[in-house]
């Protein structure tokens, strides 16, 4: 009897502290879409029912901060750098696991030891080297370095290593190319992979800002997180505006997460298989 | 004998061509740097001309109170939010696992969420939500936990607290998942035989659950400790530009402002770099012996 009371008390008390911690986790995405439609002050306050604000402060949004010319240039820099993040890791993922050789051994190993750089180190040479190239102010700037990744590499090889070889041994025999090979036997196959890569280079593009700080100087070639973070400058903030690019802001990744949760996780746990 | 050769070359050239695109990639943007920075770090900008001056930059370093100031800040956040972040990670998932069957993917999912804000929309939200007339000391003040406003964004101290709120309501949730793969993982046969021997739950944590845990703990503890290096975005959006008064100055913050915000001085930067990479090298050397240590036993 007293067990099974012990037992529901401490049940009661593990859903609580996990209700208070998920309420936390919460609270502020409720705040920042019911802030959408709340004017500047009541943002501020906190105020949790919703106001009647919402169309002047999506007009402040997309007019007098140019929400549109924001959100299209971080999806550009971002799908861009996808597309060829995938092509050029993929490539070489497959390359280093599947058609080993001594000298690209080597290769990799050197790949490998630069894991642990941080960005901070790197970003002074390569402006100076952006500056003599004349590409800063440039959306390349921003998505030419971020295309090759030593981590999706490392983390597509983990992956094909669980290809079976003899498929491929098999499409020799039946006089596949290699390039044959791989387009249309293992990438196929290697969706799982691709989509966890693809969701990582997304979220690390659209989420940068130290970089495109550093490149990008004029208005109208800054993406949303440099929209935001100048936005955070001013003098006065239109809180409703910026509830309302920071819900936009949060959307993609959310609506990624809810619609591809395992690859999402994936994406992030690649590295402790 | 010449045909299988050719054979053997035609595989050998398509294995160079696939890793070529990365190679040149990483050779331009991350070689180049690395090597082109050795240069860097022994010249002295003026405007735009350099001159050389050996180890001077680290002689500057250390006569530099903002940059000293500044790392401590990194070891205080290090010591104060990853055990404070490790540890509620921990519990949840550990009470997710084995507290409740009830609503366990919809509080999973509730706790994971901060995660897909960017380290941008944090510091957004967070610095309106602690403004002194703004949410949270409002509610405070209504509770009567608190007589005045907390300075939260320009008192030294809390806006110390405020960058460790921030980080730890953002990547809790994201190492608990983490905690959660490991949990998984661990036979629950292991447990039965352990409620069979008359072991109590607090006490099959701390001699089954945290120690088949430890690689996963420590893997979180060194993704962490290099993240805590790089804090840049949080000093500088939401408690401004390191402010008040560098009170939550960060190395990595610092370095960017020296070479792109107040001065060109690149050299410099550079140098200090140097001693952030270092730092960093030095504590996943560290923590890598001990994953690799727990391992063999």
């Amino acid at each position: 009897m007293s067990m099974v009371r012990k037992w529901t008390l401490g049940r009661a008390l593990a859903l609580l502290v996990l209700l208070g911690a998920a309420v936390i986790s919460v609270f502020p995405f409720i705040w920042m879409i019911v802030g959408m439609t709340l004017n500047p002050n009541d943002v501020l306050k906190g105020i949790l029912v919703p106001g009647r604000d919402f169309v002047s402060n999506w007009t402040k949004a997309t007019t007098s901060y140019n929400l549109p010319i924001f959100f299209f240039n971080s999806l550009k820099i971002a799908l861009l750098t996808v597309v060829f993040g995938l092509a050029v890791n993929g490539l070489a993922a497959y390359g280093f696991e599947k058609h080993q050789s001594k000298a690209r051994d080597k290769v990799f190993g050197v790949l490998m030891l630069t894991l642990i750089i941080p960005q901070i180190a790197l970003v002074i040479p390569m402006f100076r080297m952006f500056a003599f190239f004349k590409l800063l102010n440039t959306h390349a700037a921003i998505i030419l370095p971020s295309i090759m990744s030593v981590f999706i590499i490392f983390f597509m090889r983990q992956n094909f290593k669980m290809f079976p070889t003899e498929i491929m041994e098999a499409a020799r025999v039946d006089g596949a190319s290699e390039m044959g090979i791989f387009v249309r036997i293992v990438t196929p196959s290697m969706q799982a992979t691709y989509a966890s890569a693809a969701i990582y280079l997304f979220l690390g593009q659209w989420n940068s800002y130290l970089w495109p700080l550093i490149t990008i100087l004029s208005d109208a070639k800054k993406t949303l997180p440099l929209a935001m973070a100048s936005m955070m400058s001013a003098y006065t903030i239109e809180y409703g505006a910026l509830m309302v690019i920071v819900c936009i802001s949060v959307l993609p990744v959310l609506v990624l997460f809810l619609s591809m949760q395992k690859q999402f996780v994936a994406g992030l746990l690649g590295s402790v298989k | 004998m010449n045909k299988r050769g050719s054979y053997q070359r035609y595989l050998n050239r398509f294995g160079w061509f696939c890793v070529t695109p990365a190679t040149i990639l990483f050779t331009l943007f991350m070689l180049y740097p690395i090597l082109s920075s050795l240069y860097y770090v022994t010249r002295r900008w003026k405007g735009m001309s350099n001159t050389f001056i050996g180890l001077g930059n680290f002689v500057r370093m250390a006569h530099d109170k903002v940059f000293q100031g500044a790392l401590a800040n990194n070891f205080i956040f290090m010591v104060i939010q990853i055990p404070l972040m490790i540890f509620l990670a921990l519990m949840l998932a550990v009470l997710l696992n084995q507290g409740i069957r009830r609503f366990r993917g919809a509080l999973r999912l509730a706790i994971f969420l901060p995660a897909v804000t960017s380290l941008v929309v944090v510091s957004v939200l967070f610095r309106v939500l602690l403004q002194a007339n703004g949410l949270l000391n409002n509610v405070m003040l209504d509770a009567h936990l608190i007589s005045s406003p907390i300075g939260w964004l320009n008192d030294a101290f809390w806006a110390k607290v405020t960058i460790i709120l921030a980080i730890t309501w953002r990547w809790t949730g994201y190492n608990m998942v983490f905690f959660l793969v490991g949990l998984q993982s661990i036979d629950t046969e292991i447990y039965e035989a352990a409620e069979v021997d008359g072991a109590s739950k607090l006490r099959q944590l701390f001699t089954i659950t945290i120690p088949l845990l430890m690689p996963v703990i420590l893997f979180s503890l060194v993704t962490s400790t290099s993240g805590t290096m790089q804090l840049l975005e949080e000093p500088n959006i939401l408690t401004w530009q390191g402010g008040p008064a560098n009170a939550t100055m960060t190395a990595a913050l610092y370095i960017y402002r020296q070479a792109f915000f107040i001065n060109a001085d690149f050299g410099y930067a550079t140098a200090m770099s140097y001693v952030v990479v270092v730092i960093s090298g030095v504590f996943a050397i560290l923590q890598m012996r001990l994953l690799g240590e727990r391992k063999a036993k």
